[in-house]
């Protein structure tokens, strides 16, 4: 069976100008499986954030392969959408017109996008808010609406650059149990990257811890906790085992 | 909505921005006017509020200043949109494409710095005293405020918002339409504000040099016969336009970004 997206010996170097060359990817290996929820963490600078840029078509790989379905991956297109840490709300643009975007950019006519932006308003809980500008919103609510944009172009692959890392600690805690709930009723493959090991083990299949720069794959976690999830599981023993065994694999990559 | 509960303002207290802004204005012609009570000036060489009151109501009453004025508005209205239209796109561009913004500005900085007042003669002896003449004035000192304002918006386009629009497909000239112009917005009009100033400079500088008419050579003509009472009357003619078009811009601009209210 051919993965979702497939990752082979990937590697990546910026080259600033003025500066020294970083090395962010070297050797990165990854296969998401169709309909998966994998989750990426690693220390800061891993090179994570840029493997989902890769994956989004925004940025190239130097070396290796990066296919999606077994094809490689040659720029953007509407199979992947990114669900941005700081947003990336048009802040000119009403929540429906934000929802919209991908929509209008890929020339769906008017009436038939009010209908689709309608609907991911009403999925992500903004019913009520349509009209209102991001300055007016909240952070969590600004998040639902970057979640209810990426989703409105009905992509196979949701990529999340450590959306909730923006949130105070509570509207986490709820957007995550919201982006369960969402994700059971979208049906996507999300490829989710974060800080918070409890955050990518909650949500996950499978857990990547990553290196430090410049970042591969260092060792894999399978997510055995039944689904659907609640919030009491976090605190159950085989939860914190994860925890435990995670942080170990990680605790080596970080320096200060 | 904050004062919910809170005993209804005054009137005065609501207002008080503009009755403070007025009430200084008042106060100036005020003592301008009480000046003369004591100090014995030449009325030959200034005029005082009182007088200028009576000439300003006098032409517009025999329709000579709304004559002047309407002479004027036409190149000051063809200067002033062209050099929003091109320095709009110029700005844009420089701002957006670097290797158009480092070949330009310094010619860009050349050109602002010139003295372009003192070229104004050359002007009119290569086009005329017509309407051309005055709009080709009025456009080059009111457009750099557009270029120069239009750039520094494209600069301070949030990269991330660029990224979401490529993520999703969007095209170069989705670039500009959904980002770019948008963001950019502001800063126009902010540039607009400063433009004005400039372009009203532009209409009496031109109409100084060589005119048979317009509210710049009234200007001229007055001095020129010490009919200072007219003459003045046609300067606070002049400052009362330039205010309604800042203080217009100024308004469309709250009307127009309901987004940055709040801000």
């Amino acid at each position: 069976m051919v993965a979702c997206i497939e990752g082979r010996n990937v590697s990546l170097t910026f080259r600033p100008p003025n500066r020294g060359p970083v090395r962010a990817l070297q050797g990165f290996d990854i296969d998401v499986q169709d309909g998966e929820f994998l989750s990426i963490v690693g220390p800061s600078g891993c090179g994570k954030s840029t493997f989902l840029n890769v994956v989004l078509g925004l940025i190239k790989a130097d070396s290796g392969d990066v296919l999606m379905r077994g094809k490689p991956i040659a720029g953007p297109g509407t199979d992947r959408a990114m669900v941005f840490q700081e947003f990336g709300l048009l802040p000119w643009r009403t929540v429906l017109n934000n929802i919209e975007l991908g929509l209008e950019l890929k020339g769906v006519p008017a009436g038939q996008r009010r209908d689709v932006s309608q609907r991911f308003v009403q999925m992500v809980g903004l019913s009520g808010f349509e009209g209102h500008y991001p300055h007016e919103l909240s952070g969590g609510m600004k998040q639902r609406v970057g979640l209810a944009r990426a989703l409105a172009t009905d992509p196979d692959v949701l990529l999340m650059d450590e959306p909730f890392a923006a949130l105070d600690a509570q509207t986490r805690d709820v957007m995550q149990v919201e982006l369960l709930r969402i994700w059971h009723e979208a049906k996507k493959t999300v490829l989710f990257v974060t800080h918070q090991i409890e955050e990518a083990i909650y949500l996950s299949d499978r857990v990547m811890v990553m290196t430090k720069r410049p970042g591969h794959a260092k060792k894999i976690f399978a997510i055995d906790l039944p689904r659907p999830r609640d919030y009491e599981m976090r605190v159950t023993p085989e939860f914190n085992e994860l925890k435990l065994q995670i942080w170990h694999a990680l605790k080596d990559e970080i320096t200060v | 909505m904050q004062n919910a509960g809170a005993p209804r303002e005054s009137f005065l207290e609501r207002h008080r921005k503009v009755l403070l802004g007025l009430l200084a204005v008042l106060l100036f012609f005020a003592a301008w006017q009480a000046a003369f009570l004591v100090v014995p000036f030449n009325p030959l060489f200034i005029s005082k509020p009182n007088l200028i009151a009576k000439a300003f109501v006098d032409l517009i009453a025999d329709g000579d200043m709304l004559r002047d004025l309407g002479v004027s508005a036409m190149p000051f209205l063809y200067g002033f949109v062209s050099a929003a239209v091109v320095g709009i796109v110029v700005g844009i561009v420089m701002g957006w494409r670097v290797r158009v913004g480092y070949a330009l500005d310094p010619l860009m900085t050349v050109f602002y710095a010139t003295p372009l007042v003192a070229l104004a003669p050359l002007v009119i002896v290569f086009f005329g005293v017509g309407v051309s003449g005055k709009a080709i004035i009025i456009f080059s000192l009111s457009v750099f405020p557009f270029i120069f304002n239009a750039q520094a918006g494209v600069r301070a386009v949030d990269r991330l918002l660029i990224n979401v629009v490529r993520s999703l497909g969007g095209s170069e000239w989705d670039l500009y339409v959904k980002v770019i112009v948008p963001g950019v917005l502001p800063y126009i009009v902010a540039g607009a504000r400063i433009a004005v100033g400039r372009a009203l400079i532009g209409i009496l500088v031109g109409e100084f040099f060589a005119a048979s008419e317009g509210i710049g050579y009234a200007i001229a003509r007055f001095g020129d016969l010490f009919a200072l009472d007219k003459m003045f009357a046609c300067i606070l003619a002049i400052m009362v336009i330039a205010i309604v078009l800042t203080e217009g811009i100024r308004w469309a601009e709250r009307a127009a970004f309901p987004w940055r209210v709040g801000r």
